[in-house]
């Protein structure tokens, strides 16, 4: 090894990565609560952010049109809550915080969505509109609140930070959670393989009428609409495929077996 | 809306819970479709078990639209292993019923004497955390007093198919050990799987 090399090396060595200096206090403190548990009705759920949180995020929303998905949204959120900016190292993950609580609180409207004023559920109560169909409206509303809240601009570069290695597990688990809720909220009740089959059309459904969502210029999103459309067109003929091949499959072995017992094989 | 007098669930709590009616309604899907796939050929060779089978089958078949339907209400994620809990409790209840009676029979009991400590032992603690309640002077939520009542009831149903299987022989099967012990210990590897899978 010649001198050049041995004193680049040093050099590295001597000036390592930085580790991360930012002591986590409490994630609970910024992080939403933990993937799906029992769901109580008679115990109440504790917030899953902290008041100060919350009013710093909050803020940072209205920001997020301007400055984007950045610590600067963040400072500039933490002063009109009337906090220093140094408060932002309250989120070690900076960015990402903001992000993980836009689309938290965004999931949450859905629910007001549905019981609201003005929601859903008078609608669907007559029980005409099938799960489907409410699957299909809650989608919408969310990607809805993309555009109303002005998000959808600069959401680009959320998808890029929620890319990172690091935080693809807490983005992959939101996404999951929506696509919980939502058809939660929608009604459904299967409990078998379905439900995670379901989960998981809707999940990559979703996630790429956002990306889809990110380039659209029509006018309301009406192409985004018409794109959300087509893939649950083509989810439903997929569905139609499998089980038409799985009761296929089931009607031959139950007639295979009745045949040898009438046969007289004793099984 | 939630009542506001409630405090929250624990962390702690809230995993069992999740765990208990996730392993509970795998167990009822199991049970069901041993009973679905013992009654054909138990019923050929032993008319007489027919009547006992079908209120066995529909007792079975009763705890597991409960339970999918606590599963649905809670939001709780059902076992992964569904498909192979399918396949395996029909294979387990054919290969015993082709046995024969007292084959069929000792497979209920193994299964229903697992199943039965299981659940008394899901009452237990939810019984405990109920006595924790009232000793702070709080009140036992409508939902956990519910949740119990369920668990008990359903207990002392699988305790009297134990019986059921007993009366009818299940002792006499042979290899009565074997097949015992080898049933449980599947019983608490799928058990055990399904809590956390």
């Amino acid at each position: 090894m010649n001198t050049k090399t041995a004193v680049r090396l040093t050099r590295q060595l001597r000036h390592p990565l930085p580790l991360q200096r930012t002591t986590i206090i409490s994630r609970r403190q910024v992080v939403p609560s933990s993937t799906s548990s029992y769901h109580s009705y008679d115990h109440p759920t504790p917030p899953p952010y902290s008041d100060t949180a919350k009013s710093i995020l909050s803020a940072s929303l209205n920001h997020i049109p301007e400055h984007g998905f950045t610590r600067k949204s963040l400072s500039l959120g933490a002063k009109d809550a009337g906090y220093l900016s140094i408060s932002t190292n309250l989120f070690p993950q900076g960015a990402f915080d903001l992000i993980l609580y836009y689309l938290a609180t965004s999931r949450l409207k859905l629910q007001d969505s549905v019981h609201g004023r003005d929601g859903h559920e008078q609608q669907w109560a007559s029980g005409k509109i099938d799960v489907k169909e409410r699957v299909k409206t809650l989608v919408f509303d969310r990607l809805r609140f993309n555009k109303e809240s002005g998000v959808i601009k600069r959401w680009p570069e959320a998808l890029a930070v929620m890319a990172q290695p690091t935080y693809v597990p807490q983005s992959f688990a939101e996404l999951s959670r929506l696509a919980d809720d939502i058809y939660f909220l929608a009604g459904d009740t299967s409990v078998d393989t379905t439900w995670y089959t379901k989960r998981a059309s809707l999940a990559a459904i979703y996630a790429a009428a956002e990306v889809y969502q990110t380039q659209d210029q029509s006018a309301q999103n009406a192409d985004t609409r018409v794109f959300v459309d087509s893939r649950f067109k083509e989810l439903e003929s997929a569905q139609t495929g499998v089980s038409s091949v799985a009761e296929w499959v089931g009607y031959t072995t139950h007639s295979f077996i009745n045949v040898l017992r009438s046969k007289g094989a004793q099984i | 809306m939630q009542s506001s007098s409630q405090k929250p669930l624990s962390l702690a709590q809230q995993e069992f819970l999740d765990r208990a009616l996730r392993v509970n309604q795998a167990g009822e899907l199991a049970a069901v479709l041993i009973y679905d796939a013992q009654t054909p050929p138990i019923v050929r060779q032993n008319p007489q078990l027919k009547d006992l089978m079908k209120h066995m089958y529909d007792q079975e078949a009763n705890h597991f639209q409960t339970f999918n339907e606590l599963v649905a209400k809670h939001r709780i994620r059902p076992t992964l292993m569904y498909p192979v809990w399918r396949v395996a409790a029909t294979a387990l209840g054919w290969s015993t019923a082709v046995m024969g009676r007292e084959a069929a029979m000792a497979c209920t009991e193994a299964v229903e004497t697992e199943i039965g400590e299981h659940y008394n032992r899901q009452v237990q603690t939810l019984f405990k955390w109920a006595q924790d309640v009232e000793a702070k002077g709080g009140q036992v939520s409508g939902e956990m007093k519910e949740l119990l009542g369920t668990l008990r009831r359903i207990r002392d149903e699988e305790l009297e198919h134990l019986d059921h299987a007993v009366e009818n022989d299940a002792k006499e099967a042979r290899p009565y050990e074997a097949l015992t012990g080898v049933i449980r210990t599947g019983c608490r590897a799928a058990i055990w799987i399904s809590e956390r899978v």
